[in-house]
């Protein structure tokens, strides 16, 4: 035999060699063919043949080189490995122009969001003033017909369903956005 | 000789104090305090009177009469002032000679009808071009758009995004213009004056060249011609814009619209918001959600937010000049007219039939109320709408 067989075959070999053929048999054929996928087989007795068989297989259980994953989890570790801090790009670095003028366009954008808040402040302060004004009016207003001065007021100022099951209608929760609907309003709207 | 002029000092102040407190409060020992006020008087409201408050006076203070408190003003009342000119202001000089006539205001009660904006505002230039700078800042920042974790890897959605990205100059965000943040230009993130890209139009028509579908099921390319092109949103700008078409509600989408009545025919027609007279036995409110019943019919989905009026318009009597006995006699009565907020969510006025003598309608935004109300009752209303 020449050395360069491999030594399962080499086994294989010396074992159908030094046996008679027609002694085979199921159990024999068996053994045989385990005796392919071992190495050292033909010196050891057919109780030894197993156990290093099974050491064989625990072997390959933990040996990670030989073991095939799954590509989604491939994928998915590539995945974070491209996430990880160390591949994230860093801070934003600009130089002096370019930062004088990512500040100047900073301070405009605060003063535009400290325009509109303080607009919108100014309209509600309006919009309170107009109703205090309103509320004043009604508080020295006598009436309707035999009314004391200022039962207007009081049945103004109740609170009854405020804090009810229903103070605000639910179709009134209609946020706004960009586009229309295709039928902007219902105006065939019937009680 | 610091401390002979300090001692000189003290003197005098503790002088005045005395002197001062003496003279506030003559009963009372203790010329700091004065926390005497009357229980259950009669100016008071039943909660101040039950409880008894502290009020520091102020020593040095000369003027006594400069600090108005009102427990103050309610323990020392002066016997020679009639004691309802204090809680109460003075009622109009007109109105205090007739006692007994009739009341000169009719009180009314008016509903500022509105349609809350549907659409959001039109961003502003400086507004679209600092979200795209924010954009191009953000990818920058981010790590690298992974395709072969989001798409199957040769299936159709992933050669569909393949030839779009291509499109895109390899740019993964579709928003952003031609602008790669790792290449050797990332440091070219800013965009030219005069540029287009952080236009909304423009962002609009390359999200939906984008959402068409470039490959088959198969994973074959669909020629241009055959191509679906997405469903494009409705416009900003409706029909009823386009027209004018004043009483239409789907008009100036992005803007609150008020509803207006005209009463009264030809020369004589008055804009104004629908209103009517408060009955004896009925509020504000119930008066609001009537009138609006009864001018512009049922047919709208409204709701009268909260009881209180949000503005108020008066109307001055009219009196006729004053006889011999000092006596005027009332020739037009004035009116006092308070406006709730009413909100409509669906349905549209109607004026068939109604009990107000009203001839048309017009659902108008704040800028166009001015030119139509009449300029005192602007005047009156102006402060109760809202920005846009």
């Amino acid at each position: 035999m020449s050395t360069s067989l491999l030594p399962s075959f080499r086994g294989l070999a010396s074992r159908l060699l030094s046996r008679p053929f027609a002694f085979t048999s199921t159990l024999a054929l068996t053994q045989q063919c385990r005796a392919l996928s071992t190495t050292s087989s033909t010196q050891a007795p057919p109780g030894a043949q197993t156990k290093a068989e099974k050491k064989e297989r625990e072997k390959k259980k933990k040996g990670r080189g030989e073991q095939q994953r799954d590509p989604k989890i491939i994928n998915m570790l590539k995945h974070f490995a491209v996430l990880s801090p160390r591949r994230i790009p860093p801070p934003l670095r600009m130089g002096r122009n370019r930062y004088l003028r990512h500040w100047t366009i900073h301070r405009a954008w605060m003063l535009w969001l400290r325009k509109q808040r303080e607009e919108r402040e100014r309209n509600w302060m309006r919009q309170w003033q107009s109703m205090y004004a309103a509320c004043e009016e009604l508080r020295l207003t006598s009436g309707p017909g035999t009314r004391e001065e200022g039962y207007l007021y009081r049945v103004a100022m109740e609170k009854k369903g405020v804090y009810g099951l229903n103070p605000i209608p639910i179709e009134y929760a209609r946020p706004q956005v960009e586009t229309p609907p295709k039928q902007a309003w219902n105006h065939d709207w019937k009680r | 000789m610091r401390s002979d002029e300090w001692s000189v000092h003290w003197d005098l102040l503790i002088q005045n104090w005395k002197a001062v407190g003496a003279q506030s409060s003559p009963q009372s020992s203790d010329p700091l305090m004065d926390l005497t006020p009357s229980k259950g008087s009669q100016l008071l409201c039943s909660q101040c009177a039950r409880s008894s408050r502290t009020i520091p006076r102020l020593p040095l203070s000369s003027a006594n009469t400069a600090w108005r408190y009102y427990a103050s003003e309610a323990t020392n009342p002066s016997p020679s002032e009639p004691s309802s000119s204090t809680t109460t202001p003075p009622p109009p000089p007109v109105t205090s000679n007739l006692p007994k006539s009739p009341n000169p205001y009719r009180i009314k009660s008016g509903v500022i009808l509105s349609r809350p904006p549907i659409l959001t505002r039109d961003p502003t230039p400086f507004e679209s071009a600092f979200y795209l700078y924010q954009k191009r800042l953000n990818e920058r920042l981010t790590a690298p758009f992974r395709r072969e974790f989001y798409y199957k890897p040769d299936s159709a959605a992933d050669l569909d995004f393949r030839i779009k990205l291509k499109e895109r100059h390899g740019v993964p965000a579709k928003d952003i213009g031609r602008y790669n943040p790792r290449g050797r230009m990332a440091w070219n993130d800013e965009v030219m004056i005069g540029s287009t890209t952080s236009s909304w139009e423009y962002m609009y028509e390359r999200l939906l060249k984008d959402a068409e579908v470039r490959v088959s099921e198969d994973g074959e390319p669909i020629p241009e011609e055959e191509r679906v092109p997405v469903e494009r949103p409705m416009p900003r700008r409706t029909e009823a814009d386009e027209k004018n078409d004043v009483r239409r509600l789907d008009r100036a989408l992005d803007k609150t619209l008020y509803l207006v009545v005209k009463k009264g025919e030809g020369e004589n027609a008055v804009w104004g918001f629908p209103e009517g007279p408060v009955l004896t036995e009925e509020a504000l409110h119930e008066t609001a959600a009537r009138v609006l019943a009864e001018s512009a019919g049922i047919n709208m989905n409204t709701w009268i937010v909260g009881r209180v009026p949000i503005a108020h318009h008066v109307i001055k009597p009219e009196f006729e000049p004053a006889d011999a006995n000092g006596e005027q006699r009332l020739v037009k009565r004035g009116e006092k007219i308070f406006f709730l907020k009413g909100r409509i969510m669906a349905g549209q006025a109607d004026l068939t039939d109604n009990k107000h003598g009203l001839t048309d309608f017009q659902w108008l935004t704040r800028d166009e109320l001015r030119k139509v109300l009449p300029y005192e009752y602007w005047w009156s209303v102006r402060n109760s709408f809202d920005l846009r």
